[in-house]
């Protein structure tokens, strides 16, 4: 495509970012979709939604210059074409093709996003494709779906509604009488094109000489003032494909056309086309309804061609207003500030509070404390909607599995179904970077170790598909992840073999199967007896464990011999502002994050027994394990001895444990703050906050806390 | 002539002196949070309006016995490749340009601290600055990897 070539002589760079964005969306809706493809076999809407996401994606890069990348998406676009026409059936060996165009487009990104220069080498691959579409195209002339040829295009319109009104259906309708094509051509200006009415002029006359053109949307009027680049043209003529899109080409400023088949809903048989156009008076309305169902109180007045086609344009705009990303850089300076204002908030409130002690009757005061609770309820939105701005589906993370566990598959025979849950669960931004990598590990270990091979599965009685099932779903104030597999299980054996070899627990500790599990998180473990390239199990669980402690969370294991392993992540919510329970211990602060607050117990210090090293307290009937926070944090013993001590019990899933501490101060929203990379990874403590009076105080981490005393025992 | 802005201030009987370019603000000292299980030096973390930062025991980074907080104490606020942390010093002297032809290297016995710290020795009339290399005050030897 020359036109890629093109340079546009301006500062190309502000724009990078958002080809940047776009394509790496762009790419991951390839890959997902090809996954997909792969699994339907047939399956024309996707193809044509692949197609479309190839198309763009060499739209873009040619604006851009980026050529390697528009020629690797040019062949991948031919192949898909090919596809998409029914020329050619769906391989194992075109998606992985196509699949490695996906990684080869993806490294090209990431070097474009370098800043450096593309140096992928993508010949074997162009070629590679150019012979399947070569060869292929040969092979199976027959075009396996021919008769299926209304269904590829009842599927493709649904991206433009041309909202056709009868005289025009009935033009549209006539052609298929007539032998005349109709066709859907989407042309495409290329960027900072000035006059866009104009060009749409140009291509219309052109046009008109090759046939008849019935609709034009947006219209010419509409194209003028709107952002739109494209348009789209509903034509009835005797003229090729080829020679269509050769001929709009010959106008200049147009970046690129496509001609695609057009039909009717319902215009199999024209006739029936016509009689429930007449019944339902507005066929199109039916057809989209399905798709929008907004849309339908909108479409049901607008009968009247003029209006249906000022109806249409509004809509796209709707769309392209839905959503407008922003720099997270801004985002986090936004959270920041109303973070700021919380701090401040809880310093008014102080003031208040003080003021109100010294005059109680000041009438200003009272007024003073009533505008702070309604500035706190207004905080408390704010700080809702700011926080929501961060939240992210999980699926965007669990997209990337599909393919782990798909080209592992391929490489070892092992056949694997990954069943995805609760993709739409929001967490945190953070959250979401952050839990990629040790969900990878963790699900590499069940697709290495876990499931058995098919001939073995089948042996012992299950089904030759091993099922691997990833779920998120909200429980409380966190969020649960949980990778299941219906494998072997772990060996506890191995496992209690290897640590009592290590030294790591002694016989006489009396482990439980689910305690032994647990030992996989110990640094450096690992059964393993031999390192695959995919994995070792055990290997890294120690890493994978800290990577959850870090966002606050904990991991815990489920396993049974030859039914299955399940890892449980459970993680907070967001990380930015939390409620707080604040307790003195010596003469220090700090803060215990609300949502592992269990409950609190005032105990007698002669109910506290000692069990092997660790303090205990009886609690309904249960051993409570208790942590002394003077101890662990070093703090010199407080001279006063009370009989009785503060517990607070906190937990995170089924695990809990009491903090021994002097005093409840009261409970308090803080903002989480970073204590910096200088004393990041600190034991038991999660970060700061800075408090109403200005001083700073320590942050809890309960989830390293519980993890230290599950390991001890 | 090449000459270079340095902060000088004192601990105990020593002057040192930081570039200034390395010197966001100097501050008096406000209520520190002690942070447990950090390094010793660690004095702890003070609210730098809204920002938590690090404050670096200078005397006891250099092995100097401990000193009492005066009127004069201050903490240098210093930003070394975009991290900010805060130092406490006894008091800050002054202000002054240094040639830098005046800068010796640190000598072998480094006044009886760790040369790693030492960029060089300056002189102006009779009085010695050390020079303080700042970029080892914090990471060097692995303030992440102490915990194990």
């Amino acid at each position: 495509m020359s036109q890629g070539e093109k340079n546009m002589g301006i500062d190309l760079d502000d724009f990078l970012e958002f080809y940047l964005l776009d394509s790496q969306e762009q790419v991951e809706k390839l890959g997902s979709g090809l996954l997909q493809l792969e699994r339907d076999g047939e399956n024309i809407s996707l193809v044509n939604d692949l197609f479309r996401s190839a198309h763009s994606l060499k739209g873009a890069s040619g604006t851009m210059g980026f050529t390697p990348i528009v020629e690797l998406t040019h062949a991948a676009e031919d192949l898909l074409d090919k596809l998409r026409q029914g020329k050619m059936l769906v391989t194992n060996e075109i998606i992985d093709v196509l699949l490695a165009v996906t990684d080869k487009v993806k490294m090209m990104l990431a070097q474009v996003e370098q800043r450096s220069d593309i140096s992928v080498d993508y010949g074997d691959l162009t070629s590679q494709m150019r012979t399947i579409t070569e060869t292929g195209a040969l092979a199976q002339k027959s075009k396996p779906f021919a008769g299926k040829n209304q269904v590829e295009e009842q599927e493709e319109k649904p991206e433009i509604d041309f909202a056709l009104s009868p005289e025009e259906t009935g033009t549209v309708s006539e052609a298929a009488f007539t032998s005349k094509s109709v066709y859907w051509l989407n042309v495409v200006l290329e960027p900072n094109t000035m006059m866009k009415a104009v060009r749409a002029v140009m291509v219309i006359q052109r046009l008109e000489l090759l046939g008849n053109v019935v609709k034009i949307i947006p219209s010419i009027d509409e194209l003028e003032v709107c952002e739109a680049l494209e348009f789209n043209i509903l034509f009835v003529t005797n003229e090729s494909q080829e020679d269509i899109r050769a001929d709009i080409l010959e106008v200049s400023e147009i970046y690129d056309a496509q001609v695609t088949n057009y039909a009717l809903p319902e215009t199999d048989a024209p006739e029936i086309g016509l009689t429930v156009q007449a019944e339902e008076a507005n066929p199109v309305r039916i057809e989209k309804s399905v798709e929008e169902p907004i849309q339908m109180g909108r479409s049901k007045q607008a009968n009247q061609p003029a209006e249906q086609n000022t109806n249409v344009q509004p809509q796209k705009d709707i769309n392209q207003v839905h959503t407008i990303r922003v720099d997270t850089a801004r985002m986090d300076n936004l959270i920041n500030l109303v973070g700021e204002m919380v701090i401040t908030r809880t310093r008014l409130v102080k003031i208040g509070q003080d003021l109100q002690t010294e005059n109680q009757s000041d009438p200003l005061v009272a007024s003073l404390n009533e505008a702070n609770v309604y500035l706190g309820r207004l905080m408390n939105d704010l700080q809702e909607s700011v926080m929501r701005l961060r939240m992210v589906p999980i699926g965007t993370v669990f997209s990337r599995y599909p393919r782990l566990v798909r080209d592992f598959c391929r490489k070892t025979g092992k056949r694997i179904e990954l069943v995805i849950h609760g993709e739409e669960t929001e967490l945190d931004k953070t959250v979401i970077e952050m839990i990629g990598d040790p969900l990878t590990h963790i699900i590499r270990n069940s697709v290495d170790h876990g499931i058995e091979a098919p001939e073995e599965r089948l042996t012992v009685g299950k089904p030759g598909v091993g099922t691997i099932t990833l779920d998120a779903y909200h429980e409380g104030n966190h969020i649960a992840i949980i990778v299941s597999d219906d494998g072997s299980g772990l060996n506890i054996d191995k496992i209690y073999k290897k640590a009592l070899e290590k030294g790591l627990v002694s016989e006489r500790d009396g482990l439980s199967e689910s305690d032994i599990a647990n030992l996989i998180f110990l640094p450096g473990f690992s059964t393993a007896d031999q390192v695959t390239d995919i994995s070792g199990r055990g290997v890294g669980m120690d890493v994978v464990k800290k990577a959850i402690t870090n966002l606050g969370g904990i991991i815990d294991i489920k396993t049974s011999k030859g039914i299955g392993t399940s890892m449980i992540i459970r993680l907070p919510l967001t990380l930015a502002i939390i409620q707080a329970l604040l307790v003195e211990v010596g003469k220090e602060t700090y803060a215990v994050p609300l949502s592992s607050v269990v409950e609190t117990l005032l105990v007698n210090k002669r109910d506290i027994k000692s069990v092997g090293s660790l303090p205990m307290v009886q609690l309904r009937g249960n051993t409570l394990p208790l942590i002394s926070l003077k101890q662990k944090f070093d703090l010199p013993e407080s001279e006063t001895i009370n009989e009785e001590v503060y517990v607070v019990v906190v937990g995170l899933g089924d695990k809990t444990v009491g903090i021994i501490v002097d005093e409840l101060q009261g409970q308090q929203e803080v903002v989480i703050k970073s204590l910096g990379d200088y004393l990041n990874g600190l034991p038991g403590i999660a970060g700061a906050t800075i408090l109403g009076d200005g001083k700073v105080t320590l942050i809890l981490d309960i989830g390293s806390l519980l993890q230290d005393i599950l390991i001890k025992r | 002539m090449a000459e270079e802005q340095m902060v000088t201030f004192s601990l105990g009987s020593e002057e040192f002196g930081v570039d200034i370019m390395k010197v966001q603000e100097i501050i008096r000292i406000p209520p520190v949070t002690r942070v447990p299980k950090a390094r010793s030096y660690i004095e702890g973390v003070i609210n730098l309006r809204g920002n938590v930062i690090p404050i670096v025991n200078l005397r006891s980074r250099f092995g100097m016995p401990p000193g009492e907080e005066t009127d004069l104490s201050r903490i240098v606020v210093l930003q070394i490749d975009s991290k900010v942390f805060g130092v406490m010093v006894d008091s800050v002297t002054e202000v002054l340009w240094l040639d830098s032809e005046a800068i010796e290297p640190p000598p072998p016995i480094a006044l009886g601290m760790d040369s790693n710290y030492i960029r060089g020795v300056g002189k102006i009339g009779e009085r010695l600055l050390i020079l303080l290399k700042l970029d080892q005050l914090m990471g060097g030897d692995g303030v992440n990897e102490q915990i194990a």
